[in-house]
């Protein structure tokens, strides 16, 4: 029995972790066009950013994936997720949205917090506003936010539970499925385990991004 | 032909008129000290030089070509202000050095990113520049290992390393103790040749005694009064002028 539980655990697990990795490529990039966008000087654009930001941190993620999930059907009658993996798909463009617009919030403070004379600096010696984005700001940035992306990025891994309400078989689904179908409530807390050790292995790896970039400070 | 001449900038923040016209000219080799009492208005004048603040009106012009015309209603694109700037270096107070990089490297990332010469080039020349402000036991060390006086020095290198028509240093040794002053000074007064311009904003009067060529007292946004230290220092015409130093040589 304990085989058969570990089994449907695992093979929940691997949807969990691919809802994480896909959610993590999508939206670390998408969070900083949102968070270039939330500081352009062009007002329309700035106000549009924080309107979407600001409804997509307002409202729950598990409403946000209905919508995303039923809206289109609701709207035009019929289902763009309706093809295989179309749930899965659902869940990621929710999950993507919702992160990035986090992610920018973080991306943000961390930019501003940069001292304006790095950027001077820069500009004095002639250099192109991505010379200076990418060249000098940029890891002064990412050495800032590892530890407010650490919390978000563990948070992002057990919110992949909430996928299950819109019928993604993930770890807590695999979990459930044991109380109805053999009567056994073991293999739902045992998942436990498993984010457990997962979310030991991240804060092990942005332990070591932190030391990586200790060498400086800023 | 002066190597600089800026006639009448004028320069607004909101209501407040910080620059109110003013207009020198610099020779090539020449050392010009602006001194006067904070607000007057020095770091303003250094930030329009260097394209940092744009200035309302008035003109700039760098080896007899108008570089900046503040009545010209065409913007000046990106491309342009950055070409401008590099007629000019500026050796902030604060340093800003860049922390990721060391010592060697934040000399050479300006001129690689603008392709300077070849990598080997870059590199000798970045090398002898850490070499010329004493710190080439240093050139592996990040900018957070070295004191504030070693990371000035450190930036005097990087802005030289573009090889600027005029150098700027805004306040370089008011972030420092008394004790690490004089090394930056020394090296700034090391730099003085026949084809080095440069222009320090400083309020070390000894230091711009001895060093200038030209001195420049301002106030309340405009040049009170100019001449040669001799002229500034020991003999002021402006009672303004006279009651600035004669605070800033009272020692207690």
């Amino acid at each position: 029995m304990f085989a058969e539980v570990l089994k449907a655990l695992s093979d929940g697990f691997l949807v969990t972790l691919q809802i994480f990795a896909f959610t993590l490529l999508g939206a670390l990039p998408l969070g900083l066009i949102i968070a270039f966008g939330s500081m352009s000087r062009f007002l329309p654009l700035k106000g549009l950013v924080k309107t979407i930001v600001w409804i997509i941190r307002g409202t729950p993620l598990m409403l946000q994936l209905i919508a995303i999930y039923y809206g289109p059907g609701l709207i035009t009658g019929n289902n763009i997720w309706s093809y295989s993996n179309g749930r899965l798909a659902a869940v990621l463009v929710a999950f993507i949205i919702n992160y990035a617009c986090y992610f920018s919030e973080i991306y943000r403070g961390g930019i501003e917090s940069i001292s304006k004379g790095q950027v001077e600096a820069g500009q004095v010696l002639g250099m192109t506003k991505s010379q200076i984005f990418f060249k000098i700001i940029l890891l002064q940035v990412i050495k800032r936010i590892i530890p407010p992306m650490s919390n978000e990025i563990i948070t992002l891994v057990k919110d992949t539970s909430l996928s299950r309400v819109i019928a993604v078989y993930e770890i807590i689904w695999a979990g459930q499925s044991f109380i109805k179908g053999a009567g056994l409530i073991w293999p739902l807390f045992f998942t436990a385990v498993f984010y457990l050790a997962f979310n030991g292995l991240l804060t092990i790896l942005f332990g070591l991004a932190e030391k990586k970039l200790s060498y400086f400070k800023s | 032909m002066s190597v600089l001449e800026i006639s009448n900038i004028r320069k607004n923040f909101g209501k407040t008129e910080v620059l109110k016209g003013i207009s020198f000219t610099l020779e090539k080799g020449e050392v010009l000290s602006i001194i006067g009492s904070s607000g007057s208005g020095k770091t303003t004048l250094l930030r329009c030089l260097n394209f940092l603040e744009f200035a309302e009106k008035g003109t700039i012009s760098v080896n007899g070509s108008v570089i900046f015309d503040g009545d010209s209603t065409k913007k000046m694109t990106d491309s342009e202000i950055r070409s401008n700037r590099l007629h000019f270096g500026l050796v902030f107070q604060s340093f800003n050095l860049f922390p990721q990089y060391s010592v060697l490297k934040n000399v050479m990332l300006a001129p690689t990113l603008l392709k300077r010469g070849t990598p080997e080039e870059i590199e000798a020349n970045a090398k002898a520049l850490i070499d010329r402000v004493g710190l080439s036991d240093k050139l592996d060390s990040y900018p957070c290992e070295l004191s504030g006086g070693q990371q000035q020095r450190v930036a005097i290198a990087r802005a030289l390393a573009l090889n600027p028509d005029i150098l700027c240093f805004d306040e370089p040794t008011s972030a420092l103790d008394p004790a690490l002053t004089g090394e930056v000074l020394k090296v700034i007064k090391g730099l003085k040749s026949s084809d080095r311009t440069m222009i320090v904003v400083t309020h070390e009067m000894e230091f711009a005694k001895i060093v200038s060529d030209k001195v420049i007292f301002m106030a309340n946004g405009v040049i009170e009064e100019q001449g040669t230290p001799e002229e500034v220092f020991d003999n002021p015409k402006s009672d303004i002028t006279r009651a600035f130093l004669s605070t800033s040589f009272e020692k207690f």
